[in-house]
């Protein structure tokens, strides 16, 4: 910057062309990053707000990971909350029932290792960290069925770790929430 | 070269440098740290700081709906891969005596022909898992609930011990060259079945897991049916009944088999 | 003037070997997750190879080429034999041994944790003491690159340091310090954990440690690339080097913001605050810089070496580059790769888009084509160029380069487009197999096909590659004269001090690593409720 003062024209023209690249990269940089945060904030897709923890060892024991507190419940709001758990080598459920056209928020954690969590054909995909808890904040568009494998290496069984997603119908998701207040579609 | 010093303000580079470094640092820390978390209302923030402080990363305890109470027992074994790994003698000893008691059923070597499971050379985690939940009721059985009612944590400690340190025993049926079937071997990954091994100790051993070489047939098969149609539970958070409940009958059947000619 | 030829020539020799090894793993890999395979196998054998595929080819393979090629620079570029030779044999020995010691408990099947670790699993305490010792090794060789940068600079007041030994410091000071995440994951957490001390351990601290080595090491294995792109490219084809402040522009943004972005690979994590996400993030978007402004200087060297033969015309200039030449086939074959590979990484750093594809294949695929693709074909070209004046024999077989070289790219392009195809399917990574008979997932078996099928034609190039270098021992002897580097444009008189020099850069570098790192990893560290039971693998049955 300071220095080429006294050189040949020839650098100088160099020199000019390599800044206005220079620039032009920059700004293509910013607007990257510009495009990422504004996105954000109006697509509504932010990484999960809080760290929350949760003790692998006894989630069977107590708390909201206990097995009669795992699957779909309505919320008060008519939001819903999905509870699942990785564990080597299955989710549980096994089988997650979800409304369309619905809010969804789901929290998971992992009851041993490292998983990943990944509904095919969404943009639903996170890692299920031993010791903390994932949520996220999702709305599936129409019925239909989605793979759910995992998607991180968590042992020899890895391959094996496939659940699955139901999304059906917002009304005859609240038709079976009638019956009974955490709802999976296992079995 | 210039002479002039590296650490100046009269050094274009450094300010330059140092500049545009803690420029962008600042800028992008107040936009992930203040603005992003406070633009979204569903995080219910109380104000800057709280803002700072969840989009930090700072733990937040759970705000704990009222959970659903289970309609049957539970098992409450806190699994651990270490757990009663490293046998002491004393145990082992004590339970040599105190497995006196379980010898009708399960041989006095651990061994039976009797269908009852052969503990000898079991995962000492195992056998203790199993005694819990007989105790807890997690696990229901006419003849094992009565004699785990009375029996205290460390007998079940030593007599799992002591299991764990007799060997196995090649069963009755060994048939090594038995060709493994495909539900063994590789499980059906779609309907969420990974291979038998990977948990049972074949290949590697997931903590709770038992050694299912030699086992009798018509036993693993029994397990497995009420695992799949749920008349067991004592499996935490129900890592079994997943498995068992998407085979078949006929893959039920072909484990079953194969296990009990393996060693 | 090359001095310690034996030295450097170990050094690649030992890489190619390891590297030819974890390619036919690779390709082994590549065949039976594929429908070609009938899937009735151990998966066990899948993920143990994984593990050594991955430790093999990110931890020692660009290691010993880095290393190498440093002390080739280091005596070509300073004009003076290496200071330390001795430590170099030893840092060369511990990086052998290492990778020994690592890969006898991965072979038994001790350690399948894949090369990531992935604590709370833990495997063998061998397979960790050897990745240890690769590094301790290659911290050898950033110590004797710092030691003979000083003792030059000393000697040669005023002087510019030669651009090539300024980015190979560049180069080992970045590996220097990204290597510490990594190094402090194995001492403090892995190791105590499997050598039995401790039976818990904070995987959530485990990745953010895991991610300040994970990024950056990218760019150290980048860093022998970009520094034939600047230093042997433009002089192989007869040209000059556009700029040479640009270039060290380039190298120092690297030292500074290749570091604190490892975030960027938590995006999904549930133990980093939103707002570090959204920092490293930014960074990351910062870290295309340098490699935006090294393809429009290579890019530019190339026509000034056209122009030079007598091409003319605003894009008729590229006929005449030297398309013969393999050091120019690679370079061209490298940056389109690059491209396709960048475009693809600028999508993986803006979580909105990195949800979609995260640990998918779409993710194995592009760092298949930056490493496996952008980068190793410069390897190769380094090798070919450097080959004949550390052997004293001409390399004569430059079809077999030519081929050698085009297959690796064909080979690459047609493993790793299906890869980033499926990856938009949503097929998850990591797995040993999986039933492409079911209809949820049969779409994808065309491609993944197609993609073993590149994974066996980059094999063929790996063995014509090795056919180049072992004819080469037995070329013809000749005296191939002294190992130059290109020359810039206009060479600058004088350069600023800070474009000569590292301390500003360095503390920059560090600075940046507390301010995006220090919190979170602190935060974590006083969590105790985090830490969880270790799941011990390839335990005792």
């Amino acid at each position: 910057m300071a220095t080429e003062t006294e050189h040949s024209p020839g650098e100088a023209v160099t020199a000019r062309i390599e800044r206005r690249w220079a620039t032009l990269s920059i700004i293509i940089v910013g607007l990257l990053v510009g495009m990422a945060a504004y996105i954000g904030i109006h697509q509504a897709t932010m990484p999960q707000g809080h760290v929350e923890t949760a003790d692998p060892k006894t989630l069977h024991l107590a708390g909201e990971f206990i097995e009669s507190n795992l699957g779909s419940a309505v919320e008060a709001d008519g939001s819903v909350t999905v509870r699942a758990i990785g564990q080597q080598y299955s989710f549980t459920p096994q089988c997650v029932v979800v409304p369309s056209e619905t809010p969804v928020t789901f929290r998971a954690t992992s009851a041993d290792v490292v998983h990943g969590f990944l509904i095919e054909g969404t943009n639903i995909n996170t890692m299920l960290v031993p010791g903390y808890v994932s949520a996220l904040q999702v709305r599936f568009k129409a019925p239909g069925e989605h793979m759910m494998p995992c998607q991180e290496f968590c042992g020899i069984g890895h391959q094996g770790m496939w659940g699955k997603v139901k999304v059906v119908d917002k009304a005859a998701f609240l038709n079976m929430a009638a019956a009974k207040r955490r709802l999976t579609c296992v079995d | 070269m210039s002479d002039q010093p590296l650490v100046s303000l009269r050094n274009p580079w450094f300010v330059a440098g140092v500049g545009i470094t803690v420029g962008i640092a600042a800028f992008s820390a107040v936009v992930g740290l203040i603005w992003l978390p406070l633009a979204q209302p569903d995080l219910k923030l109380s104000g800057i700081w709280d803002a700072i402080c969840s989009a930090a990363g700072v733990p937040r305890a759970t705000v704990q709906d009222a959970s659903i109470k289970p309609e049957f027992r539970t098992s409450n074994v806190v699994m651990t891969s270490e757990m009663l790994t490293k046998p002491d003698q004393v145990s082992i000893g004590r339970g040599a005596t105190l497995s006196q008691r379980c010898a009708i059923c399960h041989g006095p070597q651990g061994v039976s022909d009797a269908n009852s499971p052969n503990l000898a050379g079991q995962f000492a985690a195992v056998t203790y898992k199993e005694l819990n939940d007989f105790k807890a009721g997690a696990r229901v059985s006419v003849v094992m609930s009565p004699f785990a009612a009375a029996i205290s944590d460390q007998d079940m400690k030593d007599v799992a011990a002591y299991y764990a340190y007799l060997p196995r025993v090649p069963s009755n049926n060994l048939n090594a060259g038995l060709p493994a079937p495909a539900i063994v071997v590789t499980g059906a990954p779609m309907r969420n079945i990974p291979p038998c091994g990977s948990c049972h100790g074949d290949i590697d051993n997931k903590a709770g897991s038992p050694w299912l070489g030699g086992q009798s047939a018509v036993y693993i098969k029994a397990q497995l049916q009420s695992l799949a149609s749920g008349a067991r539970r004592n499996d935490i958070s129900q890592q079994m009944r997943n498995v068992a409940r998407q085979m078949t009958p006929e893959e039920i059947d072909q484990a079953a088999r194969y296990y009990a000619a393996q060693p | 003037m090359l001095t310690n030829k034996r030295l450097i020539l170990a050094h690649f020799w030992l890489a190619f070997i390891v590297f030819a090894v974890a390619l036919v793993l690779g390709a082994w890999q590549m065949f039976v997750r594929s429908p070609l395979n009938a899937w009735h196998f151990n998966p066990e054998l899948y993920y143990r190879s994984v593990t050594a595929h991955g430790s093999a080819m990110g931890y020692v393979f660009p290691t010993l080429i880095a290393m190498g090629f440093g002390y080739a620079i280091t005596e070509a570029s300073l004009e003076k034999p290496l200071v330390g030779r001795r430590w170099a044999w030893v840092g060369f020995l511990l990086v052998a041994v290492g990778a020994v010691v690592a890969m006898v408990p991965v072979s038994l099947g001790l350690a399948s944790v894949l090369y990531t670790f992935y604590p709370p699993m833990i495997g063998n305490p061998f397979y960790y003491i050897g990745v240890v010792m690769v590094v301790v090794g290659s911290w050898i060789w950033v110590a004797l690159t710092s030691i003979n940068f000083t003792i030059w600079k000393r000697d040669n007041p005023g002087k510019p340091v030669p651009l090539p030994m300024f980015a190979n410091v560049a180069g080992s000071y970045l590996w220097g310090w990204t290597a510490v995440g990594a190094a402090l994951e194995i001492l403090l957490q892995i190791l105590p954990v499997a050598l039995g001390f401790k039976s818990t351990i904070d995987a959530g601290l485990a990745r953010v440690f895991f991610s300040w080595t994970l990024h950056a090491i990218v760019y150290f294995w980048l860093m022998p690339t970009y520094i034939a792109y600047y230093t042997i490219f433009p002089r192989a084809i007869g040209g000059r080097l556009y700029s040479d402040a640009m270039a060290r522009i380039s190298f120092i943004l690297f030292v500074v913001v290749a570091m604190p972005i490892g975030v960027h690979h938590l995006f999904a994590d549930p133990q980093v605050g939103a707002g570090f996400k959204f920092m490293h993030s930014a960074f990351t978007g910062l870290v295309a810089l340098p490699t935006l402004l090294t393809v429009f200087t290579i890019c530019a060297s190339a026509e000034i070496a056209s122009r030079l033969r007598g091409g003319r015309g605003a894009f008729g200039w590229i006929t005449a580059l030297p398309w013969s030449n393999p050091i120019m086939l690679a370079t061209a074959l490298s940056l389109v790769m690059l491209g396709f590979g960048g475009a693809g990484g600028l999508i993986n750093m803006s979580y909105q888009l990195d949800a979609s594809v995260h640990n998918t294949q779409w993710i194995t695929g592009h760092f298949h084509l930056i490493f496996g693709g952008a980068i190793v074909i410069m390897y190769f070209a380094i090798a070919y160029d450097l080959w004949p004046h550390l052997t004293g024999r001409a390399l004569e077989s430059f079809g077999l380069m030519r081929a050698q070289l085009w297959l690796w790219f064909i080979g690459m392009i047609v493993t790793t487009f299906p890869w980033h195809y499926v990856g938009i399917l949503g097929m998850p990574r990591r797995m040993a197999f999986y039933d492409y008979a079911n209809p949820a997932i049969s779409p994808q078996a065309f491609s993944v096909v197609v993609s073993a099928i590149g994974g066996f034609i980059l094999l063929v190039s790996g063995i014509l590659f090795m056919l180049v270098l072992i004819r080469g021992q037995f070329g013809t002897r000749g005296e191939a004269g002294a190992y130059r580097f290109s020359v810039p444009l206009h060479m600058p008189a004088r350069i600023p001090v800070a474009l000569n020099s590292f301390g500003l850069w360095l503390a920059l570098m560090i600075g940046l690593t507390v301010v995006n790192y220090g919190f979170p990893i602190a935060q974590l560290m006083v969590l105790n409720e985090t830490s969880v039971p270790a799941v011990y693998v390839g335990a005792s049955r």
